[in-house]
């Protein structure tokens, strides 16, 4: 099983150019991040193409990764989540703000060699979620991970922009406060 | 109070960062902020950490293997530029780079500095360098140092030791890749001199190896090098 400190120690070999360690990372967070990209992308050919730049981005900043604080995993899910969200957002702007091609996910099934990646005690998150409004917690998830802006929640939810955005925020705010009493 | 809504403004805009909720101004001006500000950087880390955690149920799948093999194209693109690099050795053979080492052709140390630098415009500040080449034979009865000016491009050279033998002219070729020499023309006889390059030519330094040879006065008739070679350097990231 590859542990937290297994994927630091890849990531830091890798600020330094070692393939090995590349290839080690790939073969065990690969599924996971891929999974992301097609949650965020819905869409297999972009969803492979998101994934490869998403792991050349983390092969060319792994030197910038223990700047930021954050644990192996969030980062390495965080780069490919927003890179996944860039590119559905650009998509978007092309076509036209509306529908999505939602579409092949639901056919996606766990690949052979998807490795337990060591969860952080993340359960935390769904408790306070469930605490919030359902339209909140659904506004938060189709930020996160639909990529949506304040405008298209604002046109899902049939309110004005601004409105959104002030229930959002305070929303958060309950959130974080939940999430704060995390043991 | 204030404190409360400072601290409740930096939570809520840290939310909206992590969620991508921000516009591009408000995003550039929060970086700004978490690039140096440990406290934002540790509210940051808190919110990344647990909002990952809705990926928590999505399952792993795993990836088509042509992805692996782009990413390896893209990433180990200098591992490509190795194998060409080892594919030009084939040519300083054929050149006769290595009997002329071993024979002494010319008995010399030939130390070529390529320096190939990215030059701002002459007001600017400091170059950058970003190449540098080094070759070495037998004795130092020759060095010669070079360094290329991306603005003005051109390839300044500075024979410090050595010259050509009485009669005959050195001669600069680019091998770029398994590609055959290109001449990037005769060296002066002044010891320092500045070569024009071809953008071309010059897109192609990096990675590259570069030549000298022995030839007529005036240079090479044929487009390739008729004499020995002297030495060769290898263009490498400084």
């Amino acid at each position: 099983m590859t542990t937290t400190s297994d994927i630091e120690d890849m990531i830091a070999r890798m600020a330094i150019g070692d393939r090995a360690a590349f290839e080690g990372l790939y073969a065990a967070t690969s599924a996971k991040l891929f999974g992301v990209c097609l949650r965020v992308l819905g869409n297999r050919a972009e969803a492979e193409d998101a994934l490869q730049e998403a792991f050349v981005k983390i092969w060319r900043n792994a030197d910038r990764y223990r700047v930021n604080g954050l644990s192996p995993m969030t980062w390495l899910i965080t780069v490919t989540r927003n890179h996944s969200v860039d590119r559905v957002r650009a998509r978007r702007s092309k076509m036209g703000a509306g529908l999505d091609e939602a579409a092949d996910v639901a056919d996606s099934r766990p690949g052979p060699e998807a490795l337990a990646i060591a969860a952080s005690d993340r359960g935390r998150i769904v408790d306070c979620m469930g605490q919030l409004d359902p339209d909140k917690a659904g506004a938060v998830r189709r930020a996160y991970l639909e990529g949506e802006t304040y405008q298209e929640l604002a046109d899902h939810y049939d309110v004005p922009l601004n409105t959104v955005r002030t229930w959002l925020r305070r929303s958060l705010l309950k959130l974080r406060e939940c999430l704060s009493h995390d043991g | 109070m204030t404190d409360e809504f400072d601290r409740d403004e930096e939570h809520a805009l840290t939310a909206e960062y992590v969620l991508g909720l921000l516009t591009e101004d408000e995003t550039a001006a929060y970086e700004d902020v978490l690039s140096v500000d440990p406290d934002l950087r540790t509210e940051y880390a808190f919110w990344a950490d647990r909002i990952v955690a809705l990926t928590d149920d999505i399952a792993p799948v795993a990836p088509p293997p042509h992805v692996l093999t782009r990413i390896r194209e893209t990433i180990f693109h200098e591992a490509a530029g190795d194998a060409s690099r080892g594919a030009g050795g084939s040519w300083l053979r054929r050149l006769g780079l290595l009997p002329a080492m071993a024979g002494g052709l010319v008995a010399a140390l030939l130390v070529l500095w390529v320096f190939t630098t990215m030059m701002p415009p002459t007001d600017g500040g400091d170059a950058a360098l970003t190449y540098v080449a080094q070759i070495a034979a037998d004795d130092d009865s020759l060095v010669v140092q070079a360094s290329f000016d991306a603005a003005a491009g051109s390839l300044s050279v500075d024979r410090q030791v050595g010259a050509a033998p009485a009669g005959r002219a050195l001669e600069l070729w680019l091998i770029a890749g398994d590609n055959p020499p290109v001449s990037l023309g005769v060296m002066p006889e002044d010891r320092t001199a500045t070569m024009p390059v071809s953008a071309d030519l010059a897109s192609q330094l990096s990675g590259g190896t570069l030549a000298i040879s022995d030839e007529p006065a005036g240079g090479s008739t044929t487009g390739a090098p008729t004499g020995a070679v002297l030495a060769t350097g290898q263009v490498t990231d400084a």
